[in-house]
Order: C-alpha cells, then sequence, then structure tokens
C-alpha cells in the first residue's frame, strides 16, 4: 500500500514540474534583437561585413586568393610589372587554391547585406533616421562591392537580393537561380553604389579614419565599376548567351558611353572634398616630390585616402615587408625580393636615356656599353615617381646603399666594352671574362688595385639563388622605411592598404573622359581637355615631365599614365583584363631585365638590357577574361551555366 | 592464451577476406566515342595542340535532361580523339576548335546553324566532323639546316573558310622549337622559336604566299629537334592552327 502512495507521489511531482515552459529562447545564440537592438551590435555585424569585402590588398594573390596571408606568388608577377621567382608565368586566377571561396564566400556576404537590409528597419525606432539611412547605405555599398567583385571575374551572375530561405522537405528549385545578363548586374553594381550615395552622410559618424563608406567612397567605386562596365562593353569580343537569350558573357557596345558617363559624373562627385597628397611636394625639389610620393603610402592623415583597410596585431595582419625587402635587408624569417619590377616597366617613366624605340640606351653610337662610376648615375634625372615606386640599383633605401651587380667583368676594356652577347639573345652569358656567384655567401674578387670586391652584390644578383633582385630592381613602394630589420617578419605588420585613392578617381575620371570624347560625346564639357588636366596633375605631383597640349595624348598615354601611378597596387591586372589587352602583351612574351655589371679594367659600371635570363614565357589565354565558374557551384545548381572554353 | 590468438588471427582473416566483397554493383563506362575533325575541303585532320588550348569534344547527355551540363574531352594533337571510357546513352556530340564552330548564334544568342551530331552510344560510335578551319598552315618543302646551326623553314598559309565571319586579319606567325613532337603554343623552347607578331591588317599580306621563317638565338643545341608552325587570327577562343610536326636530325 505504501509503495502505491510513492508511486502516487513520483508521478504528481512529475506532472506538476512537466509544465514548465521548455520552448524559450536559446540562451547560447544570439538573436536578431541582441545585434539590431543596439549600436555595438550594429558595430559587430558591419565589422564582418567590411572584413569580408572581396578588396584584392596585402593579403590577395591570383595563386591563393583573397585573404591569404602567404603572398609568395605577388600579383605584380602575373601582369609584367615584376618578375618573382615563385610566379613565372601568366595566370588566371586559381580559385581552386583559395582558403576563401570567392563564390560560395560572395553570396554569403550578399546574404548577409539582404539580411541586414531587410530586418533592420523593424529595430529602427532604437536609433535615429539618420543612423538608419546610414547603415543601410553601408550594407547596399557593401552588397554592391560584392557583386562588382564577381562580375569582374565571371560576367553574368545570379542576383540574389533577397534573403531565400529553404524549408525542410521541400524541392530545392527555386534556390537553383541562374545567371543574369552581364549588363544586369553591371546595373546592379550601380544602382547599390547610388543608393548608398545617397543615404551615407559625407563623413562616416562611426568611423571617419577612411576604413568605413561614406558618401563619396561609394561614388569614388562606382566611378571604378562603371569604367570597368564602359571598357567591357567597348572592347570586349567574348559572348555567351543562355536559352533565354540572356546575355551573359558580353554587353551590347551601344552601353559603354552610358557607363563611362556615370563613371565620370561618380568621379566629379568627388571634385574639391579629396585632393591629391602635397605635403611633402615642392615644385623645385625632385627630392621633395620623392619623399613626397613615399610618404602617401603611410600618411594616416592624407587627404588622398578615400577607402582603407586597416590592419591590427595580432588579429589582423600580413607580411609585405618580410616577402619584398630587397635581399641585403632581408628579415629574420627569411623570403625577401619576391617582386623585381621588369625593365618593361621602368621604362614606361620620364627621365631615363633611351632608344628611339622607347628602350633604355645603355649603349653608345659605335655600339659598346655606356660607362658610369655608380649605378645611379644612369638615373640621374629620373622621375621622382619611379624612384618611389621602384629601388634603382645603388639608390638609397633605409640608410643603406641597395648594391644591385650582376658580376665582375675582368675583360679588357681599352678599346671599349662591347655587348655580352648579341642583340636579342636569350642565352645565358659567356662565362670567360666575368666573375660571379650563386648565392649571397660571396667569395671576393681581388681588383686590379688589389681591393677586394663582392662578384655580386648584396642585393643580389645570385646565378643559382633567386632570393635577389632577380629583374636588377627591387620594389619600393609599401615598404616601410622604419620598420626595424628584427621586425620584418611574416604575419607581423599592421600597415594600412589604401584601397581607393583620390588618384585613381583622378585617373577614373580622365579615362572615362577621354573615352567620351573618342566616342563624340561632346556636351557642355570639354572632355578632352578635362583628360589632359586631370592626367597632368598626376604628372605635376609624380614630377614627370607635363603633356604639352591635348591634341597629342592618346588613350594609351592615359592607360600607361594609370599603370605607372597605381603599379603595384593590384590594380593593373584588372586593367589589363578590362582592356582586353592582357593577351595582346602577354602573347609569348619575355619581360626585359637590366643588369648592371662592373668592368674591373676601368672601375666603372655599365648595363646589359637583356630578356629575363630564365626564359620565362607569359602566354594570356583570352577566355581568362571570363573566369572559370567553380565546377562544384554548378553542381549545387545546375541552372548555373559554365563561361566559354571551360 | 594460445587460443585467444588462434581465435583473433581467425577473425582478422575472415574480415579480411568479406571486407573485399564488391559493392559498386554498376558496371564501369566502357563505350568508346572515337573520329576526327576534318578539314572539309582536304580532308586532312585538323592539327590542334594537347591540352586545354586545343581542339575538344562536348558531350551533352540528353537521355535524362534537355539542358545537361556539358562533358567535355580533349582531341589528340593530330585531330583525332579517342574516349574509351564512355557510358551507354544519348548524347548530343560536337567538337569546339581552331575552325569555324558548327554551333553558330547571332548577335542576340539565336541559333543560325548546328552541326552537332546526336548518337545513342551502344559499344563504339564513330564520328567524323567535316569542319573549316580558320587557317591552312602546309609546308613548303623540309626545314633546312643552315651553315650556322640554325634552320630555315617555309610554309604557306592559307585561309580555310569562305565565311566572313571568321575572316579576322592574322595576329600571330610563330616557328615553334622543341626537343618532342608535342611542340605548340604551350610547349616550345622559347629560346629558339621566332615569334610574329602583325597588327592591324598587316597580316594578311602574307596569305597564300610562300613564307621563310629561321630560328631565332643561333646554334641550334646538338641534339634532334621537330618544328612546327602555327598561325591564328582572332576568332573564337584565339586558337591556333599548325602544320604538322617535322623533326629533323641534327647534321
Amino acid at each position: 500500500m505504501k509503495k502505491y502512495k510513492y508511486i502516487l507521489l513520483t508521478l504528481l511531482i512529475l506532472s506538476v514540474t512537466a509544465c514548465r515552459k521548455l520552448d524559450i529562447p536559446p540562451k547560447n545564440i544570439i538573436e536578431d534583437a541582441d545585434v539590431f537592438s543596439s549600436s555595438a551590435g550594429i558595430q559587430a555585424y558591419m565589422a564582418r561585413l567590411y572584413s569580408e569585402l572581396p578588396i584584392e590588398d596585402f593579403r590577395y594573390s591570383p595563386q591563393r586568393g583573397l585573404n591569404f596571408f602567404w603572398i609568395i606568388s605577388p600579383t605584380p608577377a602575373t601582369t609584367g610589372e615584376a618578375l618573382s621567382r615563385d610566379q613565372t608565368s601568366s595566370m588566371q586566377e586559381n580559385f581552386g587554391g583559395w582558403s576563401w571561396d570567392i563564390w560560395g564566400g560572395s553570396y554569403t556576404v550578399i546574404h548577409d547585406c539582404d539580411y541586414f537590409i531587410q530586418t533592420l528597419p523593424s529595430y529602427a525606432k532604437n536609433f535615429t533616421t539618420a543612423q538608419v539611412n546610414a547603415w543601410l547605405g553601408e550594407a547596399y555599398f557593401v552588397r554592391g562591392m560584392t557583386y562588382f567583385g564577381l562580375v569582374k571575374r565571371f560576367g553574368g551572375v545570379p542576383i540574389v537580393n533577397k534573403t531565400l530561405n529553404y524549408v525542410v522537405g521541400t524541392s530545392t528549385d527555386e534556390l537553383k537561380v541562374p545567371r543574369s545578363s552581364e549588363q544586369a548586374v553591371w546595373d546592379q553594381v550601380a544602382s547599390d553604389f547610388d543608393f548608398a550615395i545617397a543615404n551615407l552622410p559625407a563623413v562616416n559618424t562611426d568611423d571617419a579614419d577612411g576604413s568605413r563608406a561614406n558618401k563619396y567612397v561609394a561614388a569614388a567605386f562606382e566611378s571604378r565599376a562603371m569604367l570597368y562596365a564602359g571598357t567591357t562593353a567597348k572592347y570586349n569580343t567574348t559572348t555567351l548567351f543562355d536559352a533565354n537569350h540572356n546575355e551573359l558573357c558580353g554587353m551590347p557596345a551601344s552601353l559603354a558611353n552610358g557607363y563611362f558617363q556615370k563613371s565620370y559624373n561618380t568621379a566629379v562627385m568627388l571634385d574639391g572634398v579629396y585632393g591629391l597628397y602635397l605635403s611633402a611636394w615642392s615644385a623645385t625639389d625632385k627630392n621633395a616630390q620623392y619623399q613626397n610620393f613615399v610618404n602617401l603610402f603611410s600618411d594616416a592623415s592624407s587627404k588622398e585616402n578615400v577607402f582603407v583597410r586597416e590592419y591590427q596585431y595580432p588579429n589582423s595582419v600580413h607580411g609585405y615587408d618580410a616577402y619584398n625587402v630587397p635581399r641585403q635587408l632581408i628579415g629574420p624569417n627569411g623570403y625577401s625580393s619576391e617582386v623585381n619590377p621588369t625593365l618593361n616597366f621602368v621604362e614606361m617613366f620620364d627621365g631615363i636615356p633611351k632608344n628611339a624605340d622607347g628602350t633604355i640606351q645603355n649603349l653608345n653610337s659605335s655600339g659598346q656599353y655606356n660607362l658610369y662610376t655608380n649605378t645611379m648615375d644612369l638615373f640621374a634625372n629620373v622621375e621622382p615617381r619611379l624612384r618611389a615606386t621602384v629601388i634603382l640599383p645603388g639608390d638609397v633605401f633605409k640608410t643603406q646603399s641597395i648594391e644591385i651587380r650582376r658580376g665582375i667583368y675582368t675583360g679588357s676594356a681599352s678599346a671599349g666594352i662591347n655587348p655580352l652577347l648579341p642583340a636579342g639573345s636569350r642565352s645565358q652569358y659567356p662565362t670567360g671574362n666575368l666573375v660571379t656567384s650563386s648565392t649571397a655567401s660571396q667569395t671576393p674578387y681581388a681588383l686590379p688595385g688589389g681591393t677586394l670586391m663582392n662578384p655580386a652584390g648584396l642585393s643580389g644578383i645570385f646565378t643559382g639563388d633567386q632570393t635577389c633582385a632577380i629583374s636588377g630592381f627591387s620594389i619600393r613602394k609599401w615598404l616601410n622605411p622604419n620598420l626595424p630589420t628584427s621586425q620584418v617578419l611574416e604575419n607581423n605588420e599592421t600597415q594600412t592598404w589604401i584601397e581607393m585613392r583620390y588618384a585613381e578617381v583622378l585617373l577614373n575620371r580622365a579615362e572615362a573622359a577621354y573615352e567620351l570624347y573618342t566616342a563624340g560625346q561632346a556636351g557642355t564639357i570639354n572632355y578632352q581637355q578635362d583628360a589632359f588636366d586631370d592626367i597632368n596633375q598626376i604628372r605635376s605631383r609624380a614630377g614627370a615631365t607635363l603633356l604639352s597640349n591635348a591634341g597629342a595624348m592618346t588613350i594609351d598615354s592615359i592607360r600607361i599614365e594609370r599603370r605607372k601611378e597605381l603599379a603595384f597596387e593590384n590594380k593593373t591586372y584588372w586593367d589589363l583584363k578590362r582592356w582586353r589587352t592582357f593577351a595582346k602583351e602577354q602573347n609569348g612574351t619575355i619581360y626585359r631585365i637590366l643588369m648592371p655589371f662592373y668592368s674591373s679594367q676601368t672601375g666603372k659600371y655599365f648595363f646589359d638590357a637583356r630578356t629575363d635570363e630564365r626564359n620565362d614565357v607569359y602566354t594570356y589565354d583570352p577566355r581568362w577574361y571570363y573566369e572559370q565558374i567553380p565546377q562544384g557551384a554548378i553542381s549545387k545548381s545546375t541552372n548555373l551555366v559554365q563561361n566559354p572554353g571551360y | 592464451m594460445k587460443r585467444l590468438f588462434y581465435y583473433i588471427a581467425l577473425c582478422l582473416v575472415v574480415i579480411a577476406g568479406t571486407s573485399c566483397s564488391k559493392i559498386d554493383n554498376y558496371p564501369a563506362p566502357s563505350d568508346t566515342i572515337n573520329g576526327s575533325t576534318i578539314d572539309e575541303v582536304t580532308g586532312a585532320t585538323v592539327q590542334t595542340e594537347v591540352g586545354g588550348g586545343g581542339t575538344r569534344v562536348e558531350l551533352l547527355e540528353t537521355s535524362y535532361s534537355s539542358n545537361p551540363v556539358p562533358i567535355y574531352f580533349q582531341s589528340m594533337q593530330d585531330g583525332t580523339f579517342n574516349n574509351t571510357k564512355v557510358f551507354a546513352a544519348t548524347y548530343k556530340v560536337s567538337v569546339q576548335g581552331p575552325f569555324v564552330p558548327l554551333i553558330q548564334t547571332d548577335s542576340v544568342g539565336n541559333v543560325l546553324t548546328d552541326s552537332s551530331k546526336t548518337i545513342v552510344l551502344k559499344n563504339t560510335a564513330t564520328l567524323n566532323f567535316k569542319v573549316q578551319p580558320f587557317l591552312r598552315v602546309e609546308w613548303v618543302g623540309k626545314p633546312v639546316f643552315n651553315a650556322d646551326s640554325t634552320v630555315t623553314v617555309q610554309v604557306k598559309i592559307t585561309r580555310g573558310t569562305n565565311n566572313p565571319n571568321y575572316q579576322q586579319p592574322i595576329t600571330d606567325v610563330n616557328l615553334y622549337v622543341c626537343n618532342t613532337h608535342y611542340d605548340a603554343n604551350n610547349n616550345y623552347d622559347p629560346r629558339y622559336s621566332t615569334l610574329t607578331s602583325y597588327s592591324g591588317t598587316s597580316g594578311n599580306s602574307i596569305l597564300g604566299q610562300v613564307i621563310t621563317i629561321t630560328t631565332t638565338g643561333g646554334a641550334l643545341p646538338a641534339q634532334d629537334v621537330f618544328f612546327r608552325v602555327g598561325a591564328r587570327i582572332n576568332a573564337v577562343y584565339d586558337e591556333y592552327n599548325y602544320s604538322t610536326p617535322v623533326g629533323l636530325t641534327y647534321p
């Protein structure tokens, strides 16, 4: 009997406690209300969106993708700007090797923007209207940037402007969004940026340091995107249609002028708000112009910085200096000299003695080498911007003279020195009369006077070890002159990346204006004069020779100016793509180098200009203008049509 | 103890024996698609390069979907192809390469012509596609060794099509030197090969002419070498049309 009482009691206890409500919000999952009710929550959401912005910064290479620490196949070594021991040919982006999936990752960002745009309005009562509008503007900005990152790679991609909700057990067909036409995606980019321009304030109230968008940031990127769209419409020849006649790759050429007009209009919006950095500049002092161009990349207060990406130790870091310092300033964990500018790049600049065909003049009128006391004598009158971009042999960096020497020529020089190889030869240098070094541990050579000299310079060139200035030049741009060598380490640097600077806005404006001018779009503005003024502003700051008159300008002078100004900023790769000139420039191409030699008989230097000693051939396949859509994405969504040729 | 040991060993033998039983109960693909791309005028196969930059065969398996994901395989260098690991099914087959496309569309994506072939594959299907190459590159005589150990070749380049949409000017004529007969734009010795680019319409002047090309970079190394001439126009994927590869013994 007692037993029944106990059973009854147990049942009673169970029935009473069983009614406790268990369906409560989980305590360990962040809910919408936690995020969207406070500025701190919004800040956290924004931090993610911005960190996933697809920009080609210090942590990008075509080989390993976005947000990757190891940059030993640098972008400039794919474009002809530079040679590198680890990147020896043309390449398309290697999506398979990316830790960040460009396709799935971009759509995650787009989803996060869509979610933000849909959800924030229901929590608007917690904030001022200005705050809500600004944040919505930022979400549209990030989404526009992400579509831009996709369309410049793939052409038309699926447009997904609301979050897709999958109910388990139902058909997945409606998740398989097909690709839109390329034109529709460029228009989507424009409309997202337009929304951002209309809703963002002139100064971002959360962060005014250029790391978050404001009205003008969105305008600057719209000018870039629309320039890409315009040139693609004008110069592209690849087309791809889906079964419904959507043009997934390619656009009617008639759209070009509309895009150029948008690019021009948005670029003009920044007029008077941002400006070229001129803090240390002087019209008459080349050294000041050089120093000014160097400082531009490290001065946080620069009014030229439109949009930047900041890093922070130890959470978000890069190793630019470790990979790129000249060999003699190598950091404790190795690397150095990954980016070695080509002679083709250096020859674009003014102030170097040149032959009629634009190549460097290293021979005298009788076909023998010119002799120089110092290697820098050849570059005595060089454009200051080149010195700030490239370390020339013998120039000073971190108080050291950067010594670049291919070897010591011991042959007779009494009747002048003839070229070591016939013009155009791709053979190895003859070994007679030449003392060289295969590695950085050198055996000094006794010169006729008895003094000892290393065969190669401290920064190369070493014949058996490519950890040196293999092109005869080393990279200068972005290097931090104040970073102690002990700190030149991978994953240790926090120097800010400038993704958009006012110089690019001017160059966008000049190119768009010139394209409008050549297309006969007159209007109220003299586009030719506008382009001419923009280019001369850039050239004046660079210390280059000014263009004499607007009539002498061509589309090539504008493009070359862009390549010089924005070199080594991971922009040329996209420019060569959108101009559709990549395959023309890299067509069995072997890039040129400049090798300094010391003549022991004369005590002077001479330079030999030749093709890359390694004979690395660059050939760009024109089908790479549209990248291959990752096979995994097509397997998941079979409505996606692959780009042509893959 | 010993008995336990034997039991364990016996168990392992049983497991090892049974784990090998076959569970992949579908037969491997074993049917064959072979054939060639043939110049419809000369009847010769259209030379191409191995790897992604040359002719390839496209299979659309229409048995289960009207809009299937295409399957591709590459042609061999001599313009023939052979795939012996294909599932039996219905395929729409076409080829893509340095010749007038089998499927042509207008500027808004309407299909104008479609010469692809639909087959119901059972055992073996042999498909010969008659195509119009953009260019024909033909040897004139044999490569000649010069006194300075360079080599001079003569070729004639003519158009393979009358279709005005595929008569763009010649952009490149290259003499490739290589130490194997897989000698093409993706595989050559840059020290000795002679690459010539033409801008604008200047390349049209060599059409139908006997042109003479000599290797660059001085004396060739003392080994057997192969020569091949490639030429292209800016059409479709800018692929090269090639001559046949010719080997030469070092004298």
